[in-house]
């Protein structure tokens, strides 16, 4: 793996975040290299979707350094201005446990709502978009379905595409298959592997070992507000360095 | 009881309508957006603004219409200073009573319809990038009018009624003249008329509603 600092898409440097007494997260480091398929596993409560949230700007960090291609969302804990905030967000698109699809508007609308508004593409383009991204999660016959008709996985997928239209660099994933019944979370690890294989560059926080382990490039395992253990995958499932991450994958792989 | 008197009591109550449909719309028209401002500042962490709206919906809701179509018309125009610039006329006086009242019972009803909105969606729209005022105008008011449909129309509907209070402070509206008829024919019949009249305008309300509701349930 490059780790010259040239490549590094997303540079996380002392990042602290706590709710009221409750630090969540603890002095957070770590780096993202264009391409890499990370994904954060760790029990729940370890920080996991408040770290995700911060490199989003849904949770603000209280200390530290979050760069995103360059760009910095905070600096030291001084937050850029919202201008600055919005351009680096821009760069990220998000995929959440629930879905959050705009229930009153179609398939299409979804996909297209915000790109028309923030003219990312002509109309044109953006329509062509929609047809392209609709045929790679595979639901180009439901364009004009309502999203209370879908089944899980197939909203999972519709709410993928969404992301992709924006153009993003960078792709976070929070539990994304977590919410949905186990015969469906095959159709929607399917769909975030060929993007790993096309070189998206994918934050995934995740219970699935067997994903995590085929297609990420580097796992982080997080626990209690820090990442305890950082590696590739057959470091961290082979050979865990910390009892902590020895015991988490022995009870998750019951 | 010929065809030819029914008409003649029917003509003023047709008439009559134009001023209750008047009153209605202006109510309607107004007090939406009004209302929509009120359930924002009940939502503002601003503590004036929310003690403010608070209050205003609690005095609105707390006493009767009839009550404040009487002080906006009556008692305005007799406050020491500024009172000559609140005498209105009858139908402004009692638009301003009607819209100052819905304002207040829509502003509750958007206010259940706003918390019903999964913060999911204002997650979901920040992170493709939509300004707020999008977010509000795309995302979560299309969303907060399908579950607040219903309870509009109800209140809507109510709205309608209520409008025969302002016959107290003299407007001409159906139920003024029903009770001219009435006191001139010595004959119940005119309320008759203005009941169905009532009737008719609440069919046509209903069926917009519901055409509505059909239109934004997914
Ligand atoms: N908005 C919030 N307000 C207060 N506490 C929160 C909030 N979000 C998360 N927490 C707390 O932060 C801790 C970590 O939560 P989270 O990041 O969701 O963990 P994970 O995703 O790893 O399960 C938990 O103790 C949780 O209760
Ligand atoms: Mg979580």
């Amino acid at each position: 793996m490059n780790s010259n600092n040239d490549n590094h898409v997303i540079r996380v440097e002392g990042l602290t975040k706590s709710f009221g007494d409750n630090q969540v997260l603890k002095d957070i480091n770590f780096d993202v290299n264009k391409g890499d398929v990370i994904a954060v596993i760790g029990s729940s409560g370890s920080g996991k979707s408040t770290l995700l949230r911060c490199l989003i700007d849904l949770e603000q960090a209280d200390g530290g350094t979050i760069e995103i291609e360059g760009r910095r969302l905070v600096s030291d804990g001084v937050h850029a201005d919202n201008k600055e905030k919005r351009a680096v967000i821009a760069e990220m698109g998000m995929v959440f446990q629930h879905f959050n699809l705009f229930p009153h508007l179609s398939v299409r609308e979804n996909l297209e709502l915000a790109p028309k508004l923030r003219s990312v593409g002509t109309e044109r383009e953006i329509e062509d978009r929609t047809a392209y991204y609709l045929d790679k999660v595979g639901l180009s016959e439901r364009i004009d379905a309502m999203p209370s008709t879908l089944s899980g996985g197939e909203k999972q997928r519709v709410a993928i595409a969404r992301a992709l239209m924006m153009r993003p660099d960078i792709l976070l994933f929070d539990e994304p298959t977590s919410a949905l019944d186990p015969e469906l979370t095959g159709e929607v690890l399917k769909v975030m592997e060929k993007l790993a294989q096309e070189h998206m560059t994918m934050i995934v926080v995740t219970h699935e070992m067997s994903f995590a382990r085929s297609a990420a490039s580097k796992i982080l395992f997080m626990n209690q507000g820090i990442i305890l253990e950082e590696g590739t995958p057959d470091e961290i499932f082979m050979n865990p360095k910390q009892p902590r991450t020895k015991e988490f994958l022995s009870s998750i792989e019951r | 009881m010929s065809w030819d008197y029914i008409v003649t009591l029917f003509v003023p109550l047709i008439q009559g309508a134009g001023m209750t449909l008047a009153v209605f719309a202006v109510t309607f028209i107004l007090s939406l957006p009004l209302g929509f401002c009120v359930t924002l500042q009940l939502n503002s962490r601003h503590s004036f603004t929310h003690w403010f709206a608070e209050t205003y919906v609690y005095i609105l809701r707390g006493t009767p219409l009839l009550l404040q179509i009487l002080f906006v018309y009556f008692g305005l125009p007799l406050i020491p200073g500024i009172g000559p610039y609140l005498t209105f006329s009858r139908f402004t006086a009692a638009c301003v009573a009607f819209v100052l009242n819905y304002a207040a019972y829509f502003g509750e009803i958007f206010r259940g319809g706003l918390l019903a909105i999964d913060p999911g969606q204002y997650e979901a729209s920040k992170v493709l990038g939509l300004t707020r005022f999008e977010t509000m105008t795309k995302v979560v008011i299309p969303q907060m009018i399908r579950v607040c449909l219903p309870s509009i129309s109800n209140e809507t509907i109510t709205l309608l009624k209520d409008t025969a209070l302002v016959t107290v402070i003299g407007v001409a509206e159906i139920l003024h003249y029903a009770k001219t008829e009435v006191n001139r024919d010595g004959t119940p019949f005119p309320f008759v008329l203005a009941a169905i009249l009532y009737l008719i305008i609440n069919f046509v309300i209903t069926f917009i509603f519901k055409k509505l509701e059909k239109k934004y349930e997914q």
